[in-house]
């Protein structure tokens, strides 16, 4: 198994930072991608922030109340070791559905 | 993040006088639960994005099995901003709601057919309009829950001429709601502050009046315990009250008003006020 951390995004509107106002999920909880994992405050409005990642949470930054600066650790998910390394969902590798039939073509000659 | 298809249009159908471009969405749940359209309505200087979509309301409405119907208010999000007055005036939005509504496939009120009628969630300025648009069709709106209500006029006691002193030479705003609302207004680049101010001065001559016109249908009135400017809504829920409609209110704890739009708390309580 391996961790992969998320930062808190770039929010757009030129915001900086952000304040947690609630945890949707906890450390040891199963979260699929998109599913939301954290109350945010702006300065402009409030959000809910998507999981970018599907997997076991295994630390979360911030308490509610606290502030994270974009680029900062919001979140750790614990993935298995051949999805880590890229953001994301990786194709697994399958074998491939379409089979090919080949046949021979016998010379007629 | 939509779970299921979704239409979007700029409102073509005018209602009389000018169009005024109001962008118009439809957001279809994966599972139809078989009730009525949701209307939702956003506040001053937010927008569907903003107010709905960001906050998860649409995905957690949609999750629940209901149809969402979002519409952007005149010179907020993708609507347009009309140059003229009467566009802006909450008599007209009301007027361009309902045939919004109708448009998207809202049937007056059955008795014993759960598919007919129309809820509506306001918010802020849009709880005033909600309800305003639940007084004024009976037969049509079914259940309604306000964010953030107010028994007064915030935007109506709005001071324009400071503002626009303001906006002219820089000359301080005395008032602190106006300061803080101008502000408010300035801070999305993509709402256009003309239409804001349009939009606050029809208000000032359409001022919120709770009493003149007040809903019968149950209504749900939900607040930050920190939101100063939904202290009032006592007084609401009892104009509503003694009109015979039966009112629950809700208070989140540690909430304001800006940030009780997430509160799963608020969204459970109103998907299962709504649910019925």
């Amino acid at each position: 198994m391996a961790e992969i951390s998320f930062p808190l995004p770039d929010l757009g509107e030129g915001l900086i930072e952000a304040t947690v106002l609630d945890w949707l999920v906890e450390p040891g909880q199963q979260v699929e991608r998109n599913q939301p994992i954290v109350e945010l405050e702006t300065t402009k409005s409030a959000l809910e922030l998507p999981s970018p990642q599907a997997g076991k949470v295994v630390r979360i930054h911030g308490a509610p109340g606290d502030t994270i600066n974009v680029g900062e650790p919001l979140i750790v998910f614990e993935v298995p070791d051949d999805t880590a390394g890229i953001v994301g969902t990786v194709p697994k590798d399958e074998a491939p559905k379409r089979r090919v039939r080949l046949s021979a073509v016998l010379d007629e000659d | 993040m939509m779970t299921g298809r979704h239409t979007m249009e700029q409102h073509r159908h005018t209602v009389e006088g000018t169009d005024p471009g109001l962008f118009v969405e439809v957001h279809e749940p994966a599972t139809d639960a078989g009730l009525r359209p949701v209307l939702l309505i956003h506040g001053f200087s937010s927008s569907t994005k903003l107010n709905w979509v960001d906050s998860g309301w649409i995905t957690t409405l949609q999750d629940a099995g209901r149809r969402v119907i979002t519409v952007d208010l005149p010179g907020h999000g993708r609507s347009h901003s009309p140059e003229d007055l009467d566009s802006y005036t909450p008599s007209r939005i009301r007027a361009d709601l309902l045939q919004i509504v109708t448009d998207a496939g809202a049937r007056p009120l059955r008795d014993g057919d759960p598919s007919t009628g129309l809820d509506v969630i306001g918010y802020s300025l849009g709880s005033r309009l909600a309800w305003e648009f639940g007084a004024t069709q009976p037969d049509l709106v079914h259940r309604i829950v306000l964010g953030g209500p107010s028994s007064a006029d915030p935007l109506a006691a709005f001071d324009l001429v400071a503002a626009q002193r303001h906006l002219a030479d820089g000359t301080p705003i005395e008032d602190a709601s106006t300061a803080g609302l101008l502000k408010m207004a300035q801070m999305l680049p993509s709402n256009n502050l003309f239409a804001m101010l349009s939009l606050i001065e029809a208000i000032k001559g359409e001022p919120f009046d709770p009493a003149e016109a007040a809903p019968h249908m149950p209504l749900l009135l939900v607040a930050g315990e920190k939101d100063e400017r939904a202290s009032t809504m006592p007084e609401l829920a009892s104009i509503a009250g003694k009109r015979g409609g039966m009112v629950e209110t809700l208070v989140i704890p540690g909430r304001t008003h800006t940030n009780v739009i997430t509160s799963r708390a608020f969204k459970e309580a109103a998907v299962e006020f709504l649910g019925v």
